[in-house]
């Protein structure tokens, strides 16, 4: 099934990979992500928020968030140029995207616990 | 997918949801797994656990990848511990400062089992062969260091066989490199009982303890049957004999061996495979040299070897020069030799006997190329009566009993005065008698004297007038080995009779022969530097027993010992 | 290849050729030049013309040979020796055991 938010192949391979630790590895990552949206939202200058950026870009790479991770790949090289116009629109945007994905991976983090 | 060899590998990542998933696909890789959220605490995971591989995020807090990646290499020393670092930098600059700061590779995020996989692998081959070669380089050192403590003890051997003889005598100088014996070069001298002098420079074929090994037997007969006696000839043929005994076919030893005689004014040599020695006059000027003209030692089966010698005369104050290859073969950067022409420049130039050998070291270090490791340089004057010094024979028994009361005659017929000298025997005979050791070394020349007299003068029929000058003794020397070899009848006779006396006891040693004697009166009016060494010197041997005499018309020599 | 093999016609006759230095390093392969022939050749000739040096590692390899070839009895004949290798040769009188030209 594809989507523009999530790579279900990748999905798929994590769950593979992970075995029984694919459960844990849900919630590291909704925990983990959580922290870094605010990590972003906090930064107090152009160098923090660009580093903020791409670890996240890492970490919802590898989950296979790919529409997470393009939007913070955006942000890390926008904040290189000066000024910086429009960041807060990117931002925002990104706050969108992890919406979905919060939402999809609590829907995985349900279905795995039942099943 | 199991790895071939699992590992210890140590994961640092910041982000706990990488560092969960790379720790799961590592260890799904049949790994073991550690993991750390920051450079320090890698660092500090790394020195307690020792992991064989290391996975570090390049972007870390507290410590960064890049400082980390540092200190491990660090911590590992010589061994090879990978680190392949995690990152999404993709700038040229920030993948230099990975490598400059250890890192053996990279990984992309998202990760991909199947490329982490391959990496390890590769990884670990690297690593497994770091760990091979420093492994065989210690072995290596071990045995090199085996190797350096058995030729020191070998050397340490080897010297002692080397200068047991009388290499120290006033007449001898020599100069031999550090390495020269351990290399081959051999360089003995001993004293024989009637005080002639035995030289002897060898070279054995190849290097190091191979060719020291044949040293030691050699220098054991070479010691034992100067001792003794024995003649040039005769040690040569026991020389050959053992050598071709226990060398391997493709292992022989050249040699030149001389015998000084100061009572003949004679030097007699043979030459097997070794450079031209020289003979020297007093003033330094090369007048002869010495040839090799033989096989080297051990190459013969005894029937087949070659002891014949060739005898030159010299008189005191010259001198004979010899030298191993080493100094001729001296080669320079292009592969030129040193060569016999700028040997013999350097003699010709020479004016002070004593700074020879420097001029000839000198002359090499001019030359240039490297110098060699078994240089040898001998440089022998023929010594004066007062520098000989009879060798001390080892008696055997406890020295209680003598024989006082027997004669005993042996005669040496036809072809046994070829090859046979029966006069080391007889004099270790007499040696039974504890009166006479004392007198072993003038027994010795005295027995020496009447029988090459008897042989020379009366079997062979040889004149002595011959040896006057060095033309006349190579002639002569030439012509009796013709008639020698030629010879079929004649004897030698030597009778001892040892009779008691009250206090003491008498020797009379009557030697022999089947030629046609001599007008003893003639000889015996002609002036004593005539006899003395050319004639049958029968004054020289009074001088050395108690009385002697001719009698049957010169065919019979008596000589009296009393003690 | 620096030691070179040739069996004549009628396969009686070994011919071997060593080229450049004739020293220790050349063991294996000079050993190996005789004795792994599958006839033993009656007679054996050991060609110097393109031997530029010769030491007493190689003078005990000939002997080697000799004593392969049948030690007293053998033929060995030692050809196109330059001087300076005539020389080493005639130092150690090995024209007494071998036919040098």
């Amino acid at each position: 099934m594809t989507d523009m938010h999530i790579d279900h192949k990748v999905l798929s391979d994590l769950q593979e990979v992970m075995e029984d630790g694919y459960l844990q590895l849900l919630e590291t990552f909704l925990e983990d992500s959580e922290r870094r949206l605010s990590q972003l939202h906090g930064a107090r200058n152009a160098d923090e928020l660009g580093m903020a950026a791409h670890s996240f870009k890492g970490s919802s790479s590898n989950m296979g968030a790919v529409g997470l991770a393009q939007l913070c790949h955006q942000l890390e090289e926008r904040v290189k140029e000066r000024p910086l116009y429009g960041i807060e629109d990117l931002i925002n945007r990104i706050d969108q995207e992890y919406l979905e994905v919060q939402r999809f991976y609590r829907g995985e983090r349900a279905r795995v616990s039942a099943g | 997918m199991s790895a071939e060899q699992p590992l210890t590998v140590l994961v640092a990542e910041d982000g706990a949801t990488d560092r969960l998933l790379l720790a799961q696909i590592v260890r799904r890789q049949g790994h073991q797994v550690f993991t750390a959220e920051n450079g320090e605490q890698a660092v500090a995971l790394f020195a307690e656990k020792r992991p064989q591989l290391v996975l570090l995020d390049a972007l870390m807090p507290v410590m960064d990848g890049f400082e980390a990646a540092r200190q491990i290499k660090a911590l590992a020393g010589e061994a090879l511990v990978p680190i392949i670092f995690l990152t999404s930098l993709n700038e040229e600059e920030a993948l230099v400062r990975c490598l400059e700061a250890g890192g053996d590779d990279f990984m992309a995020k998202p990760y991909s089992a199947v490329i982490l996989a391959a990496k390890i692998r590769a990884m670990d081959r690297l690593r497994r062969l770091q760990a091979t070669v420093l492994a065989q380089r210690d072995l290596i050192t071990r045995h090199h260091h085996h190797l350096l403590n058995e030729q020191r003890v070998a050397k340490a051997v080897f010297d002692k066989v080397a200068h047991s003889g009388c290499i120290t005598a006033p007449n001898i100088r020599y100069l031999q490199s550090p390495y020269a014996l351990f290399n081959g070069d051999l360089l003995l001298a001993a004293f024989t009982p009637s005080g002639d002098m035995h030289v002897l420079l060898g070279d054995f074929t190849g290097h190091g303890l191979p060719a020291a090994v044949g040293a030691m037997p050699l220098a054991e007969v070479f010691y034992g049957m100067t001792a003794k006696g024995y003649g040039l000839a005769h040690m040569l043929r026991e020389m050959n004999a053992k050598l071709k005994r226990i060398l391997p076919v493709d292992m022989f030893c050249c040699a030149l061996l001389l015998n000084l005689s100061v009572q003949r004014g004679t030097v007699e040599v043979w030459n097997g495979g070794m450079p031209d020695g020289y003979r020297l006059s007093a003033d330094g000027k090369v007048v002869a040299s010495l040839a090799s003209r033989h096989l080297p030692l051990g190459v013969l089966a005894a029937e087949r070897f070659d002891d014949s010698t060739e005898v030159l005369p010299l008189a005191a104050g010259e001198r004979l020069l010899l030298l191993s290859d080493g100094v001729v073969d001296t080669a320079d950067e292009q592969e030129r030799l040193f060569g016999v022409e700028r040997l013999r420049a350097v003699l010709a130039a020479n004016r002070d006997p004593v700074q020879l050998f420097d001029e000839v070291m000198q002359a090499l270090e001019r030359f240039g190329g490297t110098p060699r490791d078994d240089i040898s340089l001998c440089d022998i004057r023929m010594f004066t009566v007062e520098e000989r010094v009879p060798a001390p024979t080892l008696y055997s028994d406890s020295g209680r009993s003598s024989p006082l009361d027997w004669s005993l005659g042996f005669a040496l017929r036809g072809e046994s005065l070829k090859r046979f000298n029966p006069v080391p025997y007889l004099v270790q005979l007499l040696q039974e008698i504890h009166g006479l050791r004392p007198l072993t070394g003038a027994l010795h020349s005295v027995l020496s004297e009447l029988y090459s007299n008897a042989l020379e003068h009366g079997v062979l029929g040889l004149d002595s007038r011959l040896k006057r000058d060095a033309h006349g003794f190579a002639d002569y020397y030439q012509e009796r080995a013709r008639r020698l070899d030629a010879l079929v009848d004649g004897f030698v006779r030597i009778d001892l009779k040892v009779e008691p006396l009250a206090s003491g006891g008498r020797l009379i040693i009557e030697v022999r022969d089947s030629g046609a004697g001599f007008d003893v009166q003639q000889v015996l009016s002609r002036p004593a530097s005539e006899q003395g060494l050319s004639g049958r010197g029968l004054k020289l041997v009074g001088q050395l027993g108690s009385s002697a005499g001719w009698r049957e018309g010169g065919r019979c020599a008596w000589v009296q010992f009393d003690w | 290849m620096a030691v070179e093999t040739d069996f004549s016609q009628d396969g009686k006759k070994l011919t071997i050729k060593i080229k450049g230095r004739f020293d220790f390093g050349k063991h294996q392969e000079f050993r190996d030049a005789y004795e792994s022939q599958p006839r033993r050749p009656d007679s054996v000739v050991v060609d110097l013309k393109d031997t530029t040096y010769l030491d007493s590692s190689a003078l005990g390899m000939l002997l080697l040979l000799r004593d392969h070839a049948g030690g007293d009895d053998s033929d060995v004949r030692v050809v196109h020796a330059s001087s300076d290798v005539r020389k080493i040769l005639a130092i150690s009188n090995f024209e007494k055991l071998f036919d040098i030209s």
